[in-house]
């Protein structure tokens, strides 16, 4: 990026390109004194060009760069694109596999949530535990993803009309057991950051996003819903199985870096929720239907939008009667909270020591931002 | 802004302005398709921010079409109280892609108009910070999203 002038009477600080919190990004703070003048985000150090390698693959390949966009969420990630086929080739999933693809979408979801609470308590600088303990918890996780897909990260599991492999013997007790589990500890979690005085204090009443502006500069995902807006793609545009299931969108009337936290919280309770519902509920029947790996899809357009851990990915897919997608565009939601962390220093007073604190709140991951 | 199915919006685009309306069409319970001449891209855009409450801008993005010498510019928008989403798309000649930023009406466009600009080479006029997005600052490569691109190596 070609910097943008400076100010007078500013002094500019770069922070990262070495992974400052999480992920590869720059990010340069016009200060003066201890306050934020302007902050610029500098994408693009990860960029792949994964909508130009989607081009030139066929539909089922297609969907392993795809994964790739979010380690931590990558369930969530290949469910959009794996959709968009589905609904451009008119192609039926069985119930067992919606069920199957909603458990892991939530485990992912999860998984992706905890990752942001480490990084949100470490920092505040007061809770390195914190992050140590989710890593540690989340394990639990990568060990159901293990047994079920094969794998314990990027496990790939999704395709245009089902899923790989259907729940090993025992599985649904163990995942009731995980949930068991993990509901005890995030008591722990709550109390060591929510109900902390030290935690409140950094993140209490800061970077106000109201909910006029939320909209306005295209928030999504919990920084969305931490503004009061309930709009979440899962329940807009039903894919699963979540129109079958019992759940509620998730918001937060506070509109500061506390309210996304809580959000977040709450998301993993009700993804709890869900994991128990899809163990007690899931039907009997196959997996996946017939499919031909070297499938063509009839020309046309299709739009599918999911909810992933960070808020609404979107794929826009363009076909034109062969093997390869003609185009996809792909709507990031990092992309969309990073321009709005941009905007926070002009509707906020920041400070320079609140900003990995802002930052976090976003819960950037800069792979599917840069694509 | 009250509530409004997308076949609705279609209707009442349509009636509201006819001459600016190339195509429009509900694709689904959830989605509205519209393409607007290229001469009322800017009045037709702040219609739907401000007559018919499209006030939440989702991406921006473009197509390559060189068969037809086109390149399709495309922006998402979503009507939060009615939770559809309509693709709002004009076409630009592939020859010298140009359009007035779109981000006089929604800011939150700046960083999809700075991508379409590195990808296909549309010049957005009036655009506030026209730097790249993705592609590194020294790129001399072309623009990689046009269909004709080659990569290192493909001749």
């Amino acid at each position: 990026m070609r910097e943008p002038m400076i100010e007078p009477d500013v002094m500019r600080i770069s922070w990262g390109p070495q992974h400052p919190m999480s992920g590869q990004t720059r990010v340069l703070l016009d200060v003066d004194g201890e306050k934020v003048h302007r902050i610029i985000a500098d994408l693009g150090f990860t960029h792949r060009g994964i909508e130009k390698i989607l081009e030139n693959r066929s539909f089922f390949s297609g969907i392993i760069p795809v994964d790739r966009m979010a380690m931590v969420d990558t369930a969530n990630m290949s469910i959009g694109y794996v959709t968009a086929i589905e609904k451009a080739a008119g192609m039926e999933v069985p119930e067992r596999a919606k069920y199957i693809r909603t458990l892991i979408c939530e485990m992912s979801r999860i998984n992706s949530h905890l990752y942001a609470f480490g990084l949100q308590a470490e920092s505040t600088g007061y809770f390195p535990a914190v992050f140590l303990w989710t890593t540690v918890d989340r394990e639990v996780l990568l060990d159901l993803f293990e047994e079920l897909t094969g794998a314990r990260w990027s496990f790939n599991h999704f395709f245009p009309g089902g899923v790989h492999h259907d729940f090993p013997d025992g599985f649904a007790d163990k995942v009731l057991k995980g949930v068991k589990y993990l509901r005890g500890r995030f008591k722990d979690y709550w109390d060591a950051m929510v109900e902390n005085p030290l935690f409140e204090n950094r993140c209490d009443g800061v970077a106000i996003l109201k909910p006029r502006d939320a909209l306005r500069l295209g928030a999504t995902g919990p920084v969305l819903r931490g503004s009061g807006i309930d709009i979440d793609m899962r329940r807009e545009e039903p894919y699963n199985a979540y129109d079958e299931l019992e759940w509620e969108v998730i918001t937060e009337d506070a509109c500061d870096v506390m309210a996304r936290t809580k959000v977040r919280f709450h998301e993993i309770g009700q993804a709890l929720d869900i994991m128990e519902q899809v163990a007690q509920k899931i039907p009997d029947g196959p997996v996946k239907g017939r499919v031909n790996a070297f499938m063509r899809v009839p020309e046309g357009e299709c739009i599918s939008r999911v909810e992933a851990g960070r808020g609404e990915m979107g794929f826009h897919l363009f076909t034109d009667g062969t093997g390869n997608p003609y185009r996809v565009k792909i709507n990031s939601p990092t992309l969309r909270n990073m321009y709005v962390f941009e905007r926070l220093a002009e509707l906020n007073e920041v400070y320079v020591a609140d900003i990995p604190v802002i930052i976090n709140s976003i819960d950037p991951w800069y792979l599917d931002s840069d694509r | 802004m009250s509530k409004i199915s997308a076949a609705d919006f279609v209707k009442a685009f349509q009636k509201a302005h006819p001459e600016a309306v190339k195509s429009i069409e509900s694709t689904g319970p959830k989605r509205a398709d519209l393409v607007v001449e290229y001469d009322d891209f800017i009045d037709a855009a702040e219609s739907l921010r401000d007559d018919f409450g499209f006030t939440m801008p989702v991406s921006g993005g473009a197509v390559d079409y060189p068969d037809d010498n086109r390149i399709q510019m495309i922006y998402y928008l979503m009507h939060p109280n009615s939770r559809f989403m309509l693709t709002y798309r004009v076409d630009l000649d592939r020859g010298d892609p140009r359009l007035p930023s779109l981000t006089q009406v929604w800011e939150a466009m700046s960083f999809h108009e700075r991508e379409a600009h590195e990808m296909f080479g549309i010049e957005f006029e009036g655009h506030p910070n026209m730097i790249p997005l993705l592609l590194p600052p020294d790129w001399k490569g072309g623009h990689p999203l046009l269909k004709d691109f080659k990569g290192e190596g493909q001749q």
